[in-house]
Formats: C-alpha cells, structure tokens, sequence
C-alpha cells in the first residue's frame, strides 16, 4: 500500500512555517546584532531541522537551498565568516526561497509540482559559506525558467544597490504576496481540558434541573387544600431553590461560552508574521528600499476574522509601497532617508482593534485626486470645488479608481481600494480611515470588532419592535425635550456639545410599519420627558437616532442573513432575544449613508423652492472641526442658495480664504491647530478679507467671549444653543446686503 | 354481436401490439406539494420543498422588498420569507395567522414561502402534468412549468428553481 504521503506534507508544512518564521526573527536579530552567538545557533538549528524534515519527505528543493544556508549558518558559528549587510540579504533571500517552495507545497499539496532549486541561488550560498566576497545578485526568489520563458537573471553586480538589477528581474507571481491563514487552530491542551471540565459541570448542572422537576411533581402531588400554607410555602421554598440553580447555570453557561469563543481566537501574527517578506519582496520589485515595522501581532482575533483579513492588509501593504513611498533619489531630494519605512501595528481600543498600516511616503497627492475623480467622472465640478480634502481622500475607495499613472503589476490596476473597503465594512463589520499629509505620509486605519460570533447590542424599540444597534457604534444615549430640537432645513438637529448632531426617527428611516396594537407605556415615554436619543458615531461623524424606548444591553451572538438578504447593507444580522423574538442588528455607517441620503434629497427640494430668490450666488467659507456641524451649516446655506466651501480647522480656513474668493465666512471657536478667533484676526489683516463679514457661530455665549469676537473683527456673533437657521440666513443676508 | 366482440379484442390487441413499448415501461411519478393562494391551487415539484412549518412567527427586517415579508427563525437558522401574490399578481391575503410557510431550495438559495394553506402531497403520474397553454398572461410565462387536474381544480406547478434564480437576480 502506497504511504499516504499528503499527511505528512501538511504536518511539514506547518513545521516548516514555524521554522521560517524563527529563521526570519532571527535574521532581523542578527541584523541588528551580529555578535549574539544563541541567536546564530537557534537560526543555525532552524536551517538544519527544515533541511532534515524535507530530506525525509524528498522535497529536494528545500532540502537543498536549506542546505546550503545551514553551511553558511555553520561557518558563522565557528567563527570562519562574519555577518555583513550583502551576506544578511543573501541569508534573507534564501528564508524567503525556502519560504516560497513550502507555501507552494502548501497549496499543492504534491511534491512533485515544487519547483526546481534555485541553484544561481545555492551556488552564492555555498561561494558565501567559503566566505568569498562575491555575493551575487540572484533574482529576488526561485522564478522558473519553463513557465517565464526567459532564464533567470544573474547579475554579479558587486555593489548592493538592487536599482539596477530589480528591473531587470521578472515581478514575481502575483500568488506570491500572500499572508497565511490558518486551516487548523491548535489548541493548548490545557485549554481544551478546561472546556470538557466545563461541559462534565454543565451536565451534572442539567441532572439537578431534572431533579427539581422531581421535586415540583411531589409538590404538586401533595397539594391539597387543607394545607395550603405548608404548601405554599414548599413552593417559595423550592422557587428559591430553582432561582439558585438557573443562576449557577447560568454562570456556567457564560464561562463555556468564553472559553468556547477563546478557542477560536488567533494571534494576528498569523497575518503579521510573513508581512515582512511581503514587504521585502514587493519593495524589491519596484526597487525602493523599505523597512517593515511590525507590532501588535499578539493580539488575538476571532479566526473568522484573521482569514479575512490577510487580502486587505497585503493591499494596503502593496498600496503603500506602490504608491505612498517615493523612489530613493525623489526621498533624498525631500530630506529624507533613502530608506522608506511601512510600519505595520495593531492595537486594541475598547471593543475594537485598530490596525494601522502607515508608511512615510509623499501622502495622497490630493490634487490628483480631485482632478481624476472630475477627469472620471465621479464627481461633477461643482462637487470637486466643494469637497473638503477628507472627502477628496476617501474618492480612492471608489470602485475603478486608480491614481497611479503607470499600471504596475503590485497596484494600479483601479481595483483593490474598494475591494478593500468592501471587505472590511461589508465582511467584517469595521471601518477604513484613511489620514494622509502631504509630505509626510499615508496612514490607513482599519477599526474591526474582536469577533464577529458575539457583539455587545443594545436593543431598543421602534412602533412596538425590537431592534439591535452594535454598542461599538453607540456614542452615548441622551434624552432631550422638544424645545431643544432645532429644525434645520425641514429637518431636526440637536446641540452636543459644541456639534450640531442630526436627528431622524429610526421609524421613519426604516420605514417601520406601524404599530398595531399601541402600547401607552413609550407613548407617554415621548410626550412627558422628551426625545429619546441613541447617538451612532461612525469615524468623526454623528447621528442622533430617535427610539421609543431602550430595551437591554447584551452580549448577543450575531447569526448571519440568508445568502440572498445580505444585500440588505442596512442589517448586518440577526439575534435571538430571550423570548425567542428574531432582531434585526443595524449596521451603524449603513444608517448614516441612507440619513445622508434623505437629507440630499430633503436639501436639494429646499434649495429648489429658494432657488430664484437671489439673483447673484455669494460664495461662503465654513470653517468648524465637527464634520456633523459643517454639513448642516452647508446644508442650510445651500437651501438658501448660497455656494458653500467648508474647512475643518483654523488653518484650514486660512488656506482656503486665501487661496479662493469668499463672500463671507462662517467660523467656530474652538477648534484645532488654530482658533476662530486667531482666524478672525488672521483674516482682518488680509487685504481681501479686511471687509467681508465675518461671523462667529460659537456655544460660547460669556459676554467677553462675544466681547472678544467683536475685538478680533466679527461682523456678528450667533451663540449655538439659540441657533435656528431663520437667524443665520437673515444675518448673512443682512450682512451681505 | 359475437362477431363484434372478437372485432373488439381483435382492436384491443393491435393496439396493444403497437404500443408495446411503451406500456412495457413503468410510468414515473413525481411528488407534488399542492397549496392554495387566493383561492388559486398552485403546486411545487416536492423534492424542491425541505419542509413544510405552520405556526411560525415571521419577524420585521428593514429594508425588505415587498415580496419579502421577512425572517423566520428554524431551529437557530435564519430564513427569508417570500411571499408569492406579488409575483402571481394576485392580492395580498389579509389573514396571516392561518398561513403555512414551505422551506424551499433552489437555484442555490434557501427560503420559506408563505401560502394560504396547503392542500395536500401527492405523487401524480409526470403525464397527467400538461404543458402550460400559450394563452398564458406573460407575468407567468417563465414561471410555470406545467398545469395539472387535481379533484376537480386546475393546479398551476411552478417552477421553484426558477422563481429563486430571478428573486436573487432581482435583488442584486
């Protein structure tokens, strides 16, 4: 019977990984610390153990390149070669050959598909290990010659500048820039034990639920009237009892639950691990020198989670190679190093995990942006000059959009972006961030939740049904009466602090039917103490979700739509109450997108039936850091048809006035880098600005503080809390005459 | 009259003669599960229909098209519910409480349908399902796949595999 050899593959490929992984630590160790003889003799051990195993299995290849990189390990340890920076990217080259040939069998599966060694490699391996000088530049990794068509490229450059020399070299196969996922989880046993002690409580739990339903029979048997006091009293007696033991089951049920869950946990290392050679192998194609940061790889993930997640980061990582770090020679031209940096972190914030994949590159070229988006045809030119330098950012997670000039074969292709956004906000139920200055790089943040099994919801009521917000999202719960309300542009808003939040009835947003049978109770809940509001904050912005009535807050596990319903981007799943009711879980950035969506709509009638009313179209400036606050002051100018530009800061606002023509400006007080105050006075020194109305829109309502608008050069000073559109627009209109 | 009677045979064995192969093959069945909407008997082919549920409380999701009344919750799977009048063009039915709910599969999906109630499974000989006429109203055409006499009534089958692939093309 022929030996079932597929077994043994996956058994060593799982080792095999283990071991590049410690190859590659050690490298880096090295790298930094040449003199550490453990380090060399743990790398040296690592080289030997995957030469052994693959012998075994006659993965020649491996064997091979493993091989001769132990012969050079060898030499290291007894002292007849010192490391030096050309012989650490030779050793590099090498783990990563080796690397190459076991993901390869790992998705084969079959020794015999494994390409042939690279033997331009080995042979520089074995020149290195005599401790020659000569360390040839090999092609980044084994390409085969048969499939390419072209021999691989040798070139024994003695310099160890790889600009020249990557160019020249075929780009690797696009499969290879892959991070690994798991298809096992390995469990402690220790762990595992745990659980079963636990299932063994959960079962005698159960035997003691039966034993009551014993008791209550024997109670109900004897239950004769003469003694009902006895009996109620056996029957409180036992009420207690059953109390006790649905507690202590429930106790038991919460903590196998959490070790359950916990075993489906994973280190994001699974990811972050082989992101250093993704880095090294895509820098190197496009001949840029990148260094990879990696930290917070020991933060654990449900594994459902870490499976999605390796196409999104290897994206991101390409991106910020391709496209965020600039050549060399352009970073030395910028004062910088030749060497750019990609830094790869993790880190956990609440309920949610931040990954961050940042490089110091050139930033998005905004400009760029703008024009190709008009050039397009995503946006129309009236939007291009209205959009803040955020939103113009956030054109790139558009589907078909792609900034770079040249196509390459790591970015460019105008896919990914979205594809990116799509399966962090759709599959994983996080966000995408993306922070970008010009000259000094890119970060993209992606929020994700730690599991998607089990999420804390808050529930709450809408015409008599339930529904589930994800307590990630729910920025806080406020109840406010109806004075408070503002209606702005035929829809309501509310002040706080310091921020204009826009509120709609979930009811309504949903289109929830009517309640059938009405219940008095949250009726009465909204005329006595006002509005109840669940405030959803996605990124920097907010919306004030009106409900009848908050529920409970549970940990609750997220079952999935059908197939065909998960379309529905509005809910992201179901949960099961405890009275067996179905709950649709709304998915928060979904809610703002369709509120956006009405609002355009609601706007866009408004500036319909003021359209006419002027004659000339003012330009106006809006400067104020709350996202929600400059959107609804847009909102209201543009009903009234005046042509609005927004900025998000002092500094901001002071680029835009200078760069543009403005009729007016509207300014908030407190904000960032700048103050509205500074702004104001900035302003009033300009030649352009020294008449045009300034007015401040500020929650400030002290008397000095008005006193001081007035010192700085307002035109007029309009306190939040006593805000309502009417007054904005009449000084405005007064102001422009 | 004797003489006739032999004719008769004489005529039932040539026929018989002639059709020899096919009676020789057994007729093949097909199992039905027969439900009423609006009154109207429609069918589906059984080995499309998992199981039939009654009594099942359909919950509220927003954002449903109309013909998807929403999720019921079998046994900790969540499923769609469709509802079919709009399809058929036939008035919604006002009593919920009555209704019957099959879990079907087709066309690579999953999801329950609410009927009035059903009628009855049987298995019908694939010959007494007749092709649909051409006078057909065009919102059917596609839809059908055959027309059969079941206790007195005309019984429209329905094609599930079909009514599921456009459902989930139309929500897309």
């Amino acid at each position: 019977m022929a030996l079932d050899i597929k077994k043994f593959i996956s058994r060593f490929v799982e080792e095999a990984r283990e071991h590049v992984k410690r190859l590659g630590e050690g490298l880096d160790t090295l790298s930094r610390d040449s003199s550490d003889r453990e380090n060399i003799n743990a790398i040296f051990r690592s080289a030997h153990t995957i030469k052994g195993s693959s012998r075994m299995l006659k993965l020649t290849a491996i064997t091979e390149t493993a091989h001769k990189l132990e012969d050079v390990l060898g030499a290291m340890r007894d002292g007849s070669l010192n490391y030096r920076p050309e012989l650490g990217n030779l050793l590099y080259r090498s783990v990563d050959a080796i690397a190459l040939l076991v993901e390869s069998l790992a998705t084969s599966g079959d020794p015999a598909t494994l390409q042939p060694v690279d033997v331009v490699l080995c042979a520089s391996l074995a020149q290195a290990a005599t401790g020659e000088v000569a360390v040839a530049e090999a092609p980044l990794s084994c390409i085969d010659p048969a499939k390419d068509g072209v021999p691989a490229v040798v070139k024994s450059a003695s310099s160890p500048s790889v600009i020249p020399s990557s160019l020249a070299v075929p780009p690797p196969p696009p499969s290879q820039a892959k991070l690994n996922a798991a298809d096992t989880v390995r469990v402690r046993l220790a762990k595992l034990d745990e659980l079963i002690k636990l299932m063994g409580e959960v079962v005698s739990s159960h035997a003691t639920l039966r034993q009551r339903l014993l008791d209550f029979r024997m109670i109900e048997r004897d239950g004769s009237p003469e003694h009902w006091v006895q009996h109620r009293a056996r029957l409180h007696h036992f009420g207690l009892t059953l109390r006790d033991d649905v507690q202590s089951q429930e106790l038991l049920m919460d903590e196998l639950h959490d070790k359950a869950l916990i075993m489906r946990m994973l280190p994001l290392s699974m990811v972050f691990d082989s992101a250093g050679r993704v880095v090294r192998d895509l820098a190197h194609s496009v001949g840029k020198e990148v260094a990879c940061v990696v930290s917070g790889a020991e933060i654990e993930l449900d594994r459902q989670m870490i499976d999605k997640l390796s196409d999104p980061i290897v994206h991101l990582l390409r991106n910020a190679i391709d496209h965020g770090l600039e050549t060399p020679v352009e970073r030395v031209a910028a004062g910088k190093s030749s060497q750019g940096r990609v830094t790869l972190s993790a880190r956990q914030d609440g309920g949610w995990v931040v990954i961050e994949v940042a490089d110091d590159g050139g930033g998005v070229p905004i400009e760029a942006v703008r024009e190709k988006a008009l050039r397009k045809g995503f946006i129309s030119v009236e939007q291009a000059s209205g959009m803040s330098d955020q939103e113009v950012v956030d054109l790139i997670f558009q589907p078909g959009f792609s900034t770079s000039t040249i196509i390459t074969d790591i970015s460019g292709r105008g896919v990914g972006m979205d594809v990116v956004r799509q399966s962090i906000v759709d599959d994983l139920q996080g966000e995408v961030t993306v922070e970008t200055r010009l000259g000094t790089g890119t970060t993209f943040a992606l929020r994700l939740p730690l599991s998607l099994a089990v999420m804390r919801v808050l529930l709450v009521e809408v015409n008599g049904l339930p529904f589930g917000v994800i307590a990630q999202y729910v920025a806080e719960l406020i109840r406010v009466s109806h004075e408070e309300m503002l209606t702005v542009v035929e829809r309501k808003a509310v002040i706080i602090r310091n921020e204009f939040v826009p509120v709609v009835a979930l009811a309504d947003l949903l289109h929830v039917p009517e309640r059938l049978v009405k219940t008095t109770r949250s009726q009465a809940g909204i005329s006595d103490r006002g509005m109840l509001l669940v405030v959803v904050r996605v990124r920097n912005e907010k919306l004030a979700l009106a409900v009848d009535d908050l529920l409970d807050e549970l940990d609750m596990v997220i079952k999935p739509l059908p197939e065909h319903m998960r379309r529905l981007t509005v809910v992201s799943g179901m949960v099961i109450t405890g009275k067996n009711e179905l709950v649709s879980v709304l998915h928060a950035p979904a809610l703002l997108e369709l509120a956006r969506k009405v609002r355009s709509q609601a706007s866009r009638t408004e500036a319909a039936n003021h359209a006419g009313e002027q004659e000339f179209v003012y330009k106006i400036l809006v400067v104020d850091d709350s996202l929600n606050t400059r959107e609804i002051e847009k909102d209201v100018l543009e009903a009234w048809g005046y042509h609005v530009t927004l900025a998000e800061d002092g500094i901001d606002g002071l680029q835009q006035a200078r760069t543009g023509t403005f009729d007016a400006i509207l300014t908030d007080v407190e904000m960032p880098n700048m103050d509205g105050f500074t702004l104001t006075s900035m302003l009033r020194q300009e030649e352009k600005y020294r008449d045009t109305p300034i007015v401040i829109i500020t929650s400030r309502e002290k008397e000095e503080d008005k006193r001081r608008g007035i010192q700085v050069g307002a035109d007029a000073y309009i306190v939040k809390g006593e805000f309502d559109q009417n007054s904005l627009v009449d000084t405005l209109r007064s102001l422009l005459g | 009259m004797n003489q006739q009677e032999l004719t008769l045979e004489q005529v039932l064995s040539q026929r018989r003669e002639s059709n020899r192969g096919i009676v020789n093959v057994v007729e093949s069945m097909t199992k039905l599960v027969i439900f009423e909407l609006q009154g109207d008997w429609f069918a589906f082919h059984g080995d499309k229909i998992r199981e039939i549920l009654s009594q099942v409380n359909v919950f509220f999701v927003p954002g449903c098209p109309p013909s998807l009344e929403g999720v019921i919750n079998v046994r900790g799977d969540i499923e769609s519910v469709i509802s079919l009048h709009e399809l058929l063009q036939l008035p919604a039915s006002a009593d919920m409480a009555s209704a019957s709910y099959l879990l079907g599969r087709g066309a690579g999906m999953s999801s329950g349908i609410r009927v009035d109630e059903v009628v009855d499974v049987v298995d019908v000989p694939l010959s007494n399902i007749h092709k649909p006429p051409t006078t057909l109203p065009e919102h059917l055409r596609t839809i059908v796949s055959g027309i059969l006499r079941f206790k007195e009534k005309t019984v429209t089958v329905l094609d599930l595999d079909r009514i599921f692939a456009d459902y989930s093309q139309g929500l897309g």
